[in-house]
């Protein structure tokens, strides 16, 4: 791919966990060789269910956390060793929306001075033009009226115009990349739309990527130009999101299709079992064995490579020709 | 058809919370039949009166809140006109809940046998224990739970195993009616669609019928049979829910709704958010409740509130019903 227009590279990222409460020291591995590449201007989708390792990506890629193997590089420039100074240069770089907006912001502090501290301290703002910026972030995200809401504090707000200040908290200073964390998962049904067209908005107006994190499939279509499919630390999946939807190739993106309501896939879900995928450190072959429909001796021992089955289309399954043939 | 018995009967139900700031109508004079071996969805956002409507059918209000008017009836008995004991027994034996927090639906220091078994055995004086672990036993059976989990604490299952022993609960004694509220809210999306398949077959078989309490449209869209929509502890309409596949023909809320979610399949997508929030019951809109949030609102709609009406198959509270179709 064009590497000169990519924004966020990331290449066999590995993190580990230890577990506590055990003599030998264990581990767990939420998240195992993933490869990603972001381009500017836009969504990745990560999709999964709770333990795919979506969330924990989607730190490391702010730094959050550090990961424990594998490169990550935005704007060309590592981040995994990054400190003092140059973190939080990179904190101008990117920025995180989280799930819970009430949880992300402070309760004693009103809603101008949740944007104006990062205003001062990574743009220099002040005074009259620090007020103007608070004006326009404010009206940017929709806000309004904004003289009223400046002075509130978080409690005042619905759920959404939380989320919505959030938003332009991360806005403040300027960022090129932002992680969304599930941001609507919290909110009301009519509130949710308001918020993804105002994600979609921001990346057109601004030309911002995302990594765009949800578990719901029809949301990852709407907003993500690419929907990548985690389960159990591995990507299962990559591709354009029309084409995903259209034709999954992955038994598991099958299922998680079927499951999504809208969906015309039919498959019969009343006896799925429900077992949690293996994290463990040393666990071999493809975290998705025990629930597959095809899987052979071969997916016990070997985890597939991921392999381009169409145009931009990636899948890691040693199956998905056979796959083909039963839809 | 409409004169047989209805399973479960509201008349002009309101209910109120008494707070320091007056009493506040949570559910404002709804009515609705459901019939035996139906599935009604009820759909509405956070703070419109859903759960509290089902609470009340239950005769679950905490202490502040209250029924202030209107009957409800279960297999044609009053819930309010029982004593505390015929309520006791009438409970579970002909109307059950599955709450959304299964894990604290459930003892954690009380085995999955051990809990089932507390149900038959104090709802049947004779029953036997061993006849009360033998039905425990088909219990998990029928909602596919391997019964080796008999033995099994509740923190030793997982969220969707443990929302599958409070459904076996719920359906131990064959109730007539059950109310689910929220029941796969807090599960993954494959689990969640496993658990409402099951839960649609034991329907099918022991022909109950089900209030599906949910804030998830497209979801319930797709399990029940008949759909009322609730925005401010009200009605605002209530259609079967084939009709909920297109935006056309409904009240503007549920037209807004239907507009906010993004379809899966559709060549190209777009979504369009309701302005405003979820209206305050403290400070409710004069007139309609919808009226700040509608596109279409008028003077009327600001003045005068709608009553609910039946219109082309389905109920609908909207003065400009038939107007905003042309």
């Amino acid at each position: 791919m064009d590497q000169s227009t990519s924004l966020v590279e990331v290449k066999d990222l590995v993190i580990k966990f230890p577990v506590r409460g055990d003599q030998k020291k264990k581990y767990i591995i939420p998240v195992d060789k993933v490869n990603l590449e972001i381009k500017k201007g836009e969504v990745l989708a990560l999709v999964g269910e709770s333990g795919s390792g979506k969330t924990t990506i989607g730190r490391a890629l702010v730094r959050l956390l550090r990961p424990t193997e594998g490169k990550v590089n935005v704007q060309g420039k590592a981040i995994n060793d990054l400190k003092g100074r140059e973190l939080k240069q990179y904190r101008r770089i990117a920025q995180m929306i989280f799930q819970d907006p009430f949880g992300s912001l402070n309760p004693v502090k009103s809603i101008e001075n949740h944007l104006k501290f990062p205003l001062k301290k990574h743009q220099g703002y002040k005074g009259k033009a620090l007020d103007q910026k608070v004006t326009d972030l404010l009206f940017q995200v929709g806000l309004t009226p904004v003289a009223e809401i400046r002075k509130k504090h978080p409690h005042e707000l619905s759920g959404g115009q939380q989320q919505r200040l959030a938003i332009a908290r991360a806005l403040a200073v300027n960022p090129k990349f932002i992680v969304a964390d599930e941001p609507t998962s919290m909110l009301d049904v009519s509130i949710r739309a308001g918020i993804l067209q105002l994600m979609n908005d921001l990346k057109r107006d601004l030309g911002l990527s995302y990594l765009y994190i949800t578990h719901d499939l029809a949301s990852a279509r709407y907003f993500g130009d690419r929907i990548m499919v985690l389960y159990g630390g591995k990507v299962m999946e990559i591709a354009e999101s029309k084409a995903l939807i259209k034709q999954p190739l992955n038994p598991y993106t099958q299922l998680l299709l079927a499951a999504t309501p809208g969906s015309e896939s039919k498959i019969d879900l009343t006896n799925v079992v429900n077992e949690p995928p293996d994290l463990s450190e040393g666990r071999k072959g493809c975290p998705f064995v025990n629930r597959c429909p095809l899987a052979t001796e071969l997916c016990r021992e070997t985890m597939p490579d991921l392999e381009e089955a169409m145009e931009h289309h990636f899948v890691a399954c040693h199956h998905y020709k056979e796959n083909k043939q039963i839809n | 058809m409409e004169d047989r018995q209805p399973v479960l009967e509201l008349q002009n139900v309101s209910v109120g919370y008494d707070s320091p700031a007056g009493m506040v109508q949570a559910v404002n004079d709804v009515s609705l039949k459901i019939y035996e071996n139906t599935i009604v969805g009820l759909i509405g956002e956070s703070g419109s009166g859903k759960s509290t409507l089902g609470n009340a059918i239950m005769h679950l209000l905490k202490n502040n809140a209250v029924l202030t008017s209107g009957t409800i009836k279960v297999m044609g008995r009053d819930v309010y006109s029982l004593t505390k004991n015929e309520l006791r027994q009438f409970r579970w034996s002909q109307m059950a809940m599955v709450f959304q927090s299964a894990m604290n639906a459930l003892n954690p220091v009380l085995t999955v046998e051990d809990q089932i078994v507390d149900v038959f055995l104090s709802h049947d004086k004779r029953m036997s224990k061993q006849a009360a672990k033998k039905r425990a036993r088909e219990l998990l059976e029928i909602v596919s739970i391997d019964p080796a989990h008999l033995k099994s604490y509740p923190h030793e299952l997982s969220g969707g195993m443990r929302q599958r022993v409070v459904i076996a609960i719920a359906i131990a004694l064959d109730p007539k009616l059950v109310i689910m509220d929220e029941p796969t809210t807090a599960l993954d999306v494959v689990v969640q669609r496993s658990i409402l398949d099951k839960i649609k077959e034991i329907q099918k078989i022991k022909k109950f019928a089900i209030l599906f309490i949910s804030h998830d449209f497209s979801l319930v869209s797709e399990l029940a049979s008949k759909v009322a929509i609730m925005y401010a502890g009200r009605f605002i309409e209530v259609t079967d829910s084939q009709s909920l596949m297109a935006s056309k023909a409904h009240h503007p809320y549920t037209e807004g709704l239907i507009r906010a979610i993004p379809h899966l399949t559709a060549d190209e997508v777009t979504i369009e958010g309701i302005p405003g929030n979820p209206p305050n019951l403290v400070e409710l809109p004069t007139g309609c409740a919808y009226h700040p949030r509608c596109r279409y609102a008028n003077d009327l709609c600001k003045r005068v509130r709608p009553e609910i009406r039946h219109v082309e198959n389905r109920d609908i509270e909207c003065h400009l019903y038939e107007t905003v179709q042309k």
